[in-house]
């Protein structure tokens, strides 16, 4: 049994059989990235994994999407991969990180559209 | 169905997309910061809801009325989606809710 | 007057029903009527969440309408549940006004 059949469930590993496909397309500093997300979303513990797998889909849908975009990982996740993926999940410190979320969102467009008029 | 699976399968996801290259390059550069935060709060219904084709046609009666994209969504665009996003629950929320159930063992 | 957007947050959605209640009308005519009513804070992305919310909740009916520019048009107008709404917000509006201008005159 690999290690998220005994956490899952095996009725559940064909979807991260899935998530695990995706994930060996990304770049390897983002499949770095996705790793760290997995290990730290797992701290919360008390979960049988059913629950968090749209939350492990979204995030990987990011990963994804930001990777196609061309971005740096640290611009998409930052320097605190346990802050983000608390964030993810709704837990502790999810408020702060979505600030810098927002933060992040009207400092890029300022920066874009600045590029954009000069 | 997983987040990719729709983007890359859905035609009409494909039809959105390029409905957006249509828009002028601010409107795109606004659109896609936008894109990006939604996809990290992670609103449940993200894409088999409303929301993106609704912004997109939002967007596209500014242009038609000849304004830039700050114009119609106020120079805080963090807030304008946050407006957006207020009644849709989270991914996030979903779970803090599971967790709150069986802690209460409901 | 400038700098309003805190206070406004929970009065808007009535503003807004008060508008569309007086005639249908559209996302930047509603804006519009806000702006020249002296709230020039309001962009159409407020407005625009606002109405979005109103018929998510069921308040109001929405009509497409073809516009001389660009692509059709929504156009709002209120159904018996929003105008019971507005009601409501009217009747919370002088409550609170009416407190709040008694500790007003108190405070003299």
């Amino acid at each position: 049994m690999t290690f998220w059949e005994t956490i899952t469930g095996s009725d559940m590993t064909r979807e991260w059989n899935a998530f695990e496909t995706r994930a060996a397309a990304l770049p390897n500093d983002y499949r770095a990235a996705w790793e760290e997300i997995k290990t730290a979303l797992m701290s919360y513990g008390d979960f049988t994994g059913r629950n968090l797998t749209p939350i492990f889909d979204s995030a990987l849908g990011l990963l994804e999407e930001s990777a196609a975009d061309g971005q740096t990982i640290y611009q998409v996740v930052g320097d605190d991969v346990v802050g983000f993926s608390a964030a993810l999940a709704g837990g502790e410190g999810a408020r702060n990180y979505r600030d810098k979320w927002r933060a992040q969102l009207n400092a890029n467009v300022a920066k874009k559209l600045n590029k954009l008029g000069g | 169905m997983g987040i990719r699976d729709i983007i890359e399968g859905k035609k009409q996801w494909r039809a959105h997309v390029a409905r957006i290259k249509n828009l002028p390059p601010d409107y795109q550069i606004v659109y896609h910061e936008i894109q990006r935060y939604v996809f990290k709060v992670g609103p449940v219904d993200l894409l088999d809801g409303p929301l993106l084709t609704e912004l997109v046609d939002f967007f596209e009666e500014g242009v038609a009325a000849g304004k830039g994209v700050l114009q119609i969504t106020g120079p805080d665009v963090a807030a304008f989606v946050d407006g957006l996003l207020q009644d849709i629950p989270t991914y996030a929320d979903v779970y803090q809710e599971s967790l709150t159930k069986k802690k209460h063992g409901l | 007057m400038d700098g309003l957007t805190e206070m406004l947050k929970g009065t808007l959605e009535g503003c807004v029903l008060e508008i569309i209640g007086a005639e249908e009308t559209y996302g930047y005519a509603v804006t519009r009527r806000l702006n020249e009513l002296g709230f020039t804070d309001v962009v159409e992305g407020t407005v625009y969440t606002i109405l979005l919310r109103l018929e998510k909740n069921a308040l109001v009916q929405v009509t497409k309408r073809p516009s001389e520019q660009g692509p059709p048009r929504k156009f709002y107008a209120l159904n018996d549940a929003g105008r019971a709404e507005l009601t409501t917000f009217w009747a919370k509006w002088e409550f609170m006004t009416s407190r709040i201008d008694k500790l007003k005159e108190g405070a003299r």
